[in-house]
C-alpha cells in the first residue's frame, strides 16, 4: 500500500473510549451496570443525543437469560434516533466486532456515529447453573454427558497445542505473570492488590483441570464499556488523538471442539489474515497486541496465529519477556482478563477500549511508548467466533 | 445422576446401536464421508441419503483434560475425570471420557478401545420444545466411554 491515505469520509475512528472500574457489585443489576457505563461515558465525552445515530450491544442477560430486544431499551434511554441498532452476541469476539460492524455502517454512509456498549456480570454458577452453562457452551447429547464446562473445553484445545510444540505448564503459567505485571500498574486491575505472581506461584495454586491452575483462570468479575465508533471528521472535534480503524477481520469456523480438525489453527489465522491486509500492515508493524486471555494458554495460540510468532515459538518468545512491559511486543497491557478482570459478557469490551486507550496515549501508567498501531482480538465459545481489529494514530 | 443424552431424531441410530455393543458412525452414501452424529444432512456434501456402519470401536486420544475440579454436584463422586476427544480408526473425532487409566498415564496420542456404560434413569436437560419444562426422562441409555488398549 504505501503512503498515507488521504482522509476521507471512509476512514472511521473510535472518537472515545470509557471503561468502568471492574470489581464485584452484588448490589447492582446487569442493567444498573449498564447505566453506570453510560453515566461513566457520558461524564467524560464531550456529546449530546443528536451526535449518536446508531446503536450495538449485547443481550443483556435480563430476560429469560438473554433479552435479545436490549438495544431498543438502551435506544429509548439515551433518547436516540437511530438509523441502525444491532444486538449482537460472538462471546468474547463481540466487541472487536461490533467496533467493525460499525465502522462497515459508517463506511457505507448510513450512519455517522455508532455508540458500542456492553456490561456484565460474571455469574458464580448457582445450583443448576453448571449445567445450563454446559448445555449452552457444548453439544446436549453428545458432549454435556461425559462432564464437559468452559476450563475443562479449554483444557483439551490446550492439550494438542502442548503435545504439537512440547509446551509445558510453566511455558503456560508465564502468560498469566506477564499479565499481572501489567495489572500491577493499572488502578483498575482487580488483581493489583494481591501483588506480582511467579511461575511456581501460579503452578502451585489449586489445580482446576489440566493444564490450568487457578492463577491461569480468568478473574470473575463485574463491568463494562463504551466506545464511540464515527467519521474521521467527528472524531477529531471530539478527541485530540482519535484511534483509526485501519484493519478488521472475522472468522467463524466451528461451533463444536468435537469436529473434526485441529483446535489450535483458530479463526484467528484467517481474521488476522483479512485485518492485516485491510490495514496494509505486517505483524512487525504492530507496537502493541491485546489478545483475549479466558485463560493463559490462549495469547499463546493467538499470537502463533495471528502471525507474531512462528508455530511453535510463542513459549520462548513469551518467556524471554517478548510480551511483559518493556517487552517487543506488549501484549494485554492493562492486565488483561486474568488480572484485570473477565466482565461476563463485556469481557471482550476491556480489550478494545484498552487497544484504544494506547492509541490515543491515554493509557497513563500503562501507557506504552509509541503505541502507533494496537492490534486487538477477540474470540467467543471455545475459540469459535473470531474478531480482528488494528487500530492506529494515522488515518 | 450425569446428565443423559436426550435420543432423538439425530441420534437415535446412535443410541440403539450403543445399547447393542456396536459403535456406529454416520456414512453419506453420496459422497462416501464419514462422520458423528450431528447432523440430518452430510456437512460435507449436503446430500440427505446417510446411512451408518459399525466402527471398530477402536482409536486414539486426540485431546484431553484431567478435571481436577466437579463441575457442578452430579460429577462429584466421579471427580477426577478424564474428558477426551477420541480419533476413531475411521478417523471420526467423538468426545468421551476415557476410565481405568491414571492421571500419569493418560497422553495424547493413548490408544483406546470403546466400553459401553448403562446411564439412567435420569434428566435429559430441558424439553426441547418447551425449555421452561424439564426434558424427558429417558430410561436407560448405554454411552460410549473408553479405555487404554
Amino acid at each position: 500500500m504505501g503512503g498515507p491515505r488521504k482522509v476521507s469520509e471512509h476512514v472511521v475512528a473510535i472518537a472515545a473510549a470509557y471503561e468502568m472500574a471492574p470489581g464485584r457489585f452484588p448490589e447492582l443489576s446487569t442493567e444498573d451496570l449498564f447505566r453506570k457505563v453510560i453515566k461513566g461515558a457520558l461524564s467524560s465525552w464531550d456529546i449530546k443525543p443528536s451526535d449518536i445515530d446508531g446503536l450495538m450491544t449485547h443481550p443483556s442477560g435480563t430476560i429469560a437469560g438473554y433479552d435479545i430486544y436490549f438495544h431498543d431499551r438502551l435506544v429509548t434511554e439515551l433518547g436516540l434516533k437511530a438509523k441502525f441498532v444491532e444486538t449482537l452476541n460472538l462471546g468474547g469476539a463481540t466487541y472487536p466486532a461490533m467496533v467493525n460492524r460499525a465502522a462497515n455502517v459508517i463506511r457505507a454512509g448510513r450512519c455517522k456515529a455508532v455508540l458500542c456498549i456492553g456490561a456484565g456480570k460474571f455469574t458464580k454458577l448457582s445450583a443448576g447453573g453448571g449445567e445450563m452453562m454446559a448445555r449452552a457452551i457444548s453439544d446436549p447429547h453428545l458432549e454435556v454427558p461425559y462432564g464437559t464446562w468452559i476450563p475443562a473445553l479449554y483444557g483439551l484445545l490446550a492439550s494438542e497445542f502442548m503435545a504439537d510444540h512440547d509446551v509445558t505448564y510453566e511455558d503456560i503459567a508465564r502468560v498469566a505473570v506477564s499479565e499481572r505485571k501489567w495489572a500491577l500498574l493499572n488502578p483498575d486491575a482487580r488483581m493489583r492488590k494481591d501483588g506480582p505472581i511467579s511461575v511456581d506461584d501460579v503452578l502451585r495454586s489449586r489445580m482446576i483441570t489440566t493444564p490450568f491452575h487457578y492463577l491461569d483462570c480468568s478473574v470473575p468479575s463485574d463491568g463494562g464499556g463504551a466506545v464511540l465508533v464515527t467519521t474521521a471528521a467527528f472524531a477529531k472535534k471530539l478527541s485530540r488523538q482519535p484511534a483509526y480503524v485501519l484493519g478488521w477481520g472475522e472468522a467463524h469456523l466451528r461451533g463444536r471442539v468435537s469436529e473434526p480438525g485441529r483446535l489450535t489453527d483458530t479463526g484467528a489465522i484467517h481474521s488476522g489474515a483479512e485485518a492485516f491486509k485491510s490495514a496494509g500492515l505486517t505483524p512487525k508493524q504492530i507496537d502493541v497486541a491485546q489478545l483475549y486471555d479466558a485463560f493463559s494458554v490462549t495469547p499463546l495460540v493467538l499470537l502463533e496465529n495471528l502471525g507474531f510468532c512462528k508455530p511453535g515459538s510463542a513459549a520462548k518468545f513469551v518467556n524471554s519477556g517478548g510480551i511483559d512491559p518493556g517487552g517487543q511486543l506488549p501484549v494485554n497491557t492493562y492486565g488483561g482478563l486474568l488480572s484485570f478482570g473477565h466482565t461476563g459478557d463485556a469481557s471482550g469490551m476491556s480489550l478494545v477500549t484498552a487497544g484504544a486507550f494506547q492509541v490515543m496515549g491515554t493509557a497513563g501508567p500503562n501507557q506504552v511508548d509509541n503505541a502507533r498501531r494496537v492490534l486487538i482480538h477477540g474470540y467467543g465459545g471455545i475459540m469459535y467466533d473470531h474478531a480482528t481489529l488494528i487500530l492506529g494514530r494515522k488515518p | 445422576m450425569r446428565p443423559m443424552p436426550l435420543v432423538h431424531k439425530m441420534n437415535e441410530l446412535f443410541y440403539e446401536g450403543c445399547a447393542k455393543g456396536e459403535l456406529r458412525i454416520r456414512l453419506c452414501t453420496k459422497c462416501k464421508a464419514r462422520f458423528h452424529f450431528t447432523s440430518e444432512w452430510c456437512p460435507y456434501c449436503y446430500s440427505q441419503k446417510l446411512s451408518y456402519e459399525k466402527a471398530s470401536g477402536r482409536g486414539k486420544v486426540s485431546h484431553f483434560t484431567v478435571c481436577h475440579t466437579s463441575p457442578y454436584p452430579e460429577f462429584d463422586q466421579f471427580t477426577p475425570y478424564i474428558l477426551a476427544l477420541i480419533e476413531l480408526d475411521e478417523g471420526v473425532r467423538m468426545m468421551s471420557n476415557v476410565l481405568d487409566c491414571s492421571t500419569e498415564r493418560i497422553r495424547v496420542g493413548l490408544r483406546v478401545k470403546v466400553r459401553f456404560e448403562t446411564r439412567g434413569p435420569g434428566r435429559t436437560g430441558p424439553d426441547p420444545k418447551d425449555a421452561t419444562k424439564p426434558g424427558e426422562a429417558n430410561k436407560f441409555v448405554c454411552l460410549p466411554m473408553f479405555v487404554p488398549l
